[in-house]
């Protein structure tokens, strides 16, 4: 493999990497704006300095490839003085409002500034203002932050695929802004705040809600298709503040959907079922655990109930019930749901060029690999029907006497239930998803679970037990 | 030293006369197509390139690369096709000799086009014009008719294999779109915004396919070089590596501004000023020169006995550029002059990279301040040290071409900002 030197340390890299990879690689930060591994590399933030022996200028490391025996000094006097100069450019017209912006604490601009940049200004210029557009649901405009790294306009024309984002006018003047001032009409909106450096695009959904440093963050994968994107939940308490996508070159690279990304609504959303229900004349009619328990043992014990699954479980809670019905209701029917007219794998396919896939359950190969049948209508005529699922699963048409869900629904979903088990969401339990490329992927446990919501496997060991004991919630 | 004679020359004595725009005169009396006539039939696409190696040609829209080394960069054997652009945009404050050749001999341009564009293999040749030039424009679309009606573009020229079209292609007007891959963008309708480099045109150029930009003047020489040979157009030239003649912008305050020619390095800046141009308007003190187009870096009265070509100008710490010479007199105000030249420099970056940007701007603010007697002393060397954060630090040229002149007016003429900042001296 060829070498180069980095900062003294010797470096192996492959053909056509370039200076800011390699150097990384040494355990060398250089610091970028414009650069982004998922886009195309354009130098225009000319952050990313360094010095190149034979070369007589500056070079920016982003376009710079490494070539055997290339000799790179990422810390000299002048360098030092290059990206001094840029970060006073950059700051001239950038206002001084970190302590309102929700990007602070996570900004590029920030963080960097604090790294090369002076503590002093020395212009005393009026700065640069905009009128801002409104750029829809997803994402906040705020021009007077922008750095004009154009990030967001090769993610709209390279990734999205839609040419949204536009610089308009020129020099000192330049605009970043859609095209005629319109709203973003990409499903991927959410990204752009992800790769924006500084708080310039800032999503709405998270505006003004936390600052970035008191989030605690885990790791885990979205539930919103069989794509299984990898990402991380932000939450704070056992409030979930925003989900951002992680990078995972295999399935998500850099990015993730709108719906993925605000997916995780649903589980704190205030009509959330979260304690034991049962049907009552005029409504609704809290329980508890215990009588929600044994009223269902009285419904199906020694039954053979029809058992309808999402495929939006995970494989542990999937293997489960499938031993829970061999064990106390050999021979009865279980089938899975959950996109409407998707039954299998093979009808699984892409939904757009990017991300997003025709199924809407995270585990349906994983349901398919464990060898449950699918529900092959919309629609299920039964005795007595017990569903099981996390919420993601869109609910077929019951026709039965009696209709048992276990697990997360809104007020909305369970008119057609009879009694009702609140179970976890997908940030709520830990477990593993099995995604259309036939990956397993681990879902982690981000925030305690809400309400007295139980976890399957409790719900099924109480539903075993002779006599149900149910304990504290977990 | 004499003015330089007729022979000497190649353009000049075609100039000034409507009609020499026609076919038939560029036939009769610059034996007109017949060099391109000779290599097509005659020459092999490496015969060209060598002869033109050898003629030593610089290029003349101010970078001054070879041009000869610049051909021999487009791949041989790459399937894409193959692109040569002509450079028209002359952006360059003070340039208007590309408006000579266009206006006046169009049919040389087109002919060092066919020339050009058969020795690198491309089919289809474009002409980036500048807007501004619009008269222009019109001319040399006349002429390329007039050579699509007589075979000299076209289908099978000259009844050999070779075909070629040519198309005019008008800018919007912008600076930077004289900047090569600049023009690249806007001739494929994106923004005038320069590209990162590598890689270079030759690989990756219009439409992402080897290309070759050049300038007019260049390419006007080529049927030349054909004509007498590469060793006897190097010739010309009385100075190393340059070959040919160049044509001179001579502006400002001198008593005969035009457009003059002559031999390359034959001249010094003071002959050019006192002999070409007969000297300074109404006989004032000469007070310092731009060598190169307005972003070559100043040069005072005492700097002017250097010979004018690209090496003894770079050693004195300035450049030939697009060789337009702006001769300035004792009664200008050079911070003004300063703030006019950073002025358009700030108005004309594209805005994508920051040094450029924000720098630019910057550079023009403080000279704002420095001109109406609100900028604080330690503001000249920030402005000083604004602009050496630019210089060399910024995607393409235009950084270097906005800081360069800021660094070398205030060196050099440092008390005339000094007396505006102390308050001596007042905007007037």
């Amino acid at each position: 493999m060829p070498k180069c030197m980095i900062d003294g340390k010797e470096v192996e890299f492959t053909a056509g990497e370039n200076l800011v990879k390699v150097a990384k690689r040494a355990g060398v930060e250089i610091p970028v704006f414009c650069y982004h591994p998922g886009l195309s590399v354009v130098a225009q933030c000319r952050m990313c300095y360094v010095e190149v022996e034979k070369m007589p200028k500056l070079q920016t490391a982003c376009s710079t490839m490494a070539t055997e025996g290339m000799v790179v000094k990422t810390n000299s006097e002048n360098v030092k003085k290059g990206r001094a100069g840029t970060m006073e450019f950059l700051l001239l017209n950038h206002p001084l409002d970190c302590p309102i912006c929700d990007k602070a604490g996570e900004c590029d601009l920030q963080d960097n500034s604090y790294g090369y940049g002076s503590a002093y200004m020395r212009g005393s210029e009026e700065r640069r203002t905009y009128v801002d557009v409104n750029m829809g649901p997803v994402i906040q405009k705020n021009m007077n932050r922008c750095i004009h790294c154009t990030r967001c306009i090769r993610f709209g024309d390279e990734i999205a695929g839609i040419h949204e984002m536009v610089a308009i006018k020129r020099g000192n003047d330049i605009d970043i802004t859609t095209i005629d001032g319109k709203t973003l009409q990409t499903e991927y909106a959410g990204n752009y705040s992800d790769i924006c450096p500084t708080g310039s695009l800032t999503l709405k959904d998270f505006r003004f809600k936390k600052r970035a440093w008191m989030l605690k963050k885990t790791t885990t994968v979205c539930e919103g298709c069989s794509k299984g994107c990898n990402m991380e939940i932000q939450h704070e308490g056992d409030v979930i503040y925003r989900c951002v996508p992680l990078e995972n070159l295999d399935v998500n690279r850099y990015w993730m959907c709108d719906e993925g990304r605000f997916n995780y609504q649903h589980t704190q959303d205030p009509t959330r079922i979260i304690e034991p229900k049962v049907k009552a004349e005029g409504g609704w009619k809290t329980i508890s655990w215990e009588d929600g328990i044994l009223g269902i043992k009285e419904e199906i014990d020694g039954q053979k109930p029809t058992f309808l699954v999402g495929s939006d479980l995970t494989q542990e809670e999937l293997t489960h019930i499938k031993e829970y019905i061999a064990l106390q209701h050999p021979g009865a029917t279980i089938q899975h749901f959950g996109t409407p007219g998707l039954t299998s794998t093979q009808q699984d396919g892409a939904l757009d060029q990017i991300l997003r896939m025709k199924s809407k359950t995270s585990n349906l190969n994983g349901a398919e690999k464990l060898g449950i049948a699918p529900l092959m209508n919309d629609t299920i005529k039964a005795d007595t029907v017990v569903v099981m699922s996390a919420g993601r699963a869109k609910l077929p048409k019951i026709n039965a006497k009696r209709v048992i869900a276990v697990g997360v629904y809104l007020e909305g979903d369970a008119s057609q239930f009879d009694m009702i088990l609140p179970g976890l969401a997908f940030s709520e339990k830990d477990g593993t998803i099995v995604n259309h490329q036939g990956i397993e992927q681990k879902l982690k446990r981000a925030v305690l679970p809400r309400g007295k919501c139980k976890s399957l496997s409790e719900v099924l060991m109480l539903l075993t037990n002779k006599k149900a004991r149910v304990g504290a919630n977990p | 030293m004499s003015t330089p004679v007729a022979s000497d020359t190649l353009f000049v004595q075609h100039f000034w006369k409507d009609a020499n725009r026609n076919l038939s005169y560029y036939l009769e009396s610059m034996n007109g197509y017949q060099a391109a006539k000779r290599v097509l039939t005659e020459m092999t696409p490496d015969q060209v390139i060598d002869e033109v190696k050898k003629a030593n040609i610089r290029g003349r829209g101010g970078a001054g690369f070879p041009m000869g080394m610049k051909w021999s960069f487009i791949p041989k054997n790459s399937e894409k096709p193959k692109y040569l652009v002509c450079n028209a945009d002359e952006s360059e404050p003070g340039t208007c000799k590309d408006r000579q050749i266009m206006r006046y001999i169009p049919h040389v341009l087109i002919e060092g086009l066919v020339i050009g564009s058969y020795a690198i293999g491309c089919k289809h040749a474009y002409i980036y014009i500048r807007g501004e030039y619009a008269n222009e424009a019109k001319l040399l679309n006349a002429a390329i008719e007039e050579a699509y009606e007589k075979g000299y573009l076209g289908k099978n020229i000259f009844g050999t294999a070779y075909s070629l079209d040519v198309t005019v292609h008008r800018g919007a007007g912008a600076y930077i779109c004289g900047e090569e891959t600049g023009l690249l963008n806007s001739l494929e309708g994106k923004r005038g915004e320069p590209r990162v480099k590598p890689p270079f045109p030759a690989i990756s150029g219009a439409f992402s396919c080897p290309t070759a930009v050049n300038n007019v003047e260049s390419l006007a020489n080529v049927p030349h070089i054909i004509r007498m040979g590469g060793d006897a157009f190097a010739k010309l030239g009385k100075i190393d590596k340059s070959g040919g003649t160049r044509l001179l912008s001579l502006s400002g305050h001198v008593k005969k501004p035009g457009v003059y020619e002559a031999p390359a390095g034959s001249l010094t800046l003071r002959q050019i000023i006192y002999d070409l141009g007969g000297g300074i308007l109404n006989d004032k003190k000469l007070k310092a020169v731009i060598p190169g187009g307005s972003s070559a870096p100043i040069l005072t009265a005492d700097e002017i006995d250097v010979v004018y070509d690209v090496e003894p100008l770079m050693k004195v710490g300035t450049m030939m550029g697009s060789a337009a010479i702006m001769v300035i007199h004792e009664d200008t105000d050079l911070v003004k002059l300063l703030l006019r030249i950073t002025k358009f420099y700030a108005h004309e970056s594209c805005g994508q990279c920051t040094p450029c940007r924000e720098g630019c701007h910057w550079m023009e603010s403080i000279l704002h301040k420095i001109i109406h007697g609100e900028a604080k002393p330690t503001d000249l060397d920030l402005l000083v040290d604004v602009a050496q954060n630019i210089g060399g630090k910024t995607l393409c040229a235009l950084g270097d071409a906005a800081a360069g002149p800021v660094i070398s007016f205030v060196k050099k003429f440092r008390p005339e900002f000094e007396a505006y900042i102390k308050g001596q001296k007042r905007y007037a």
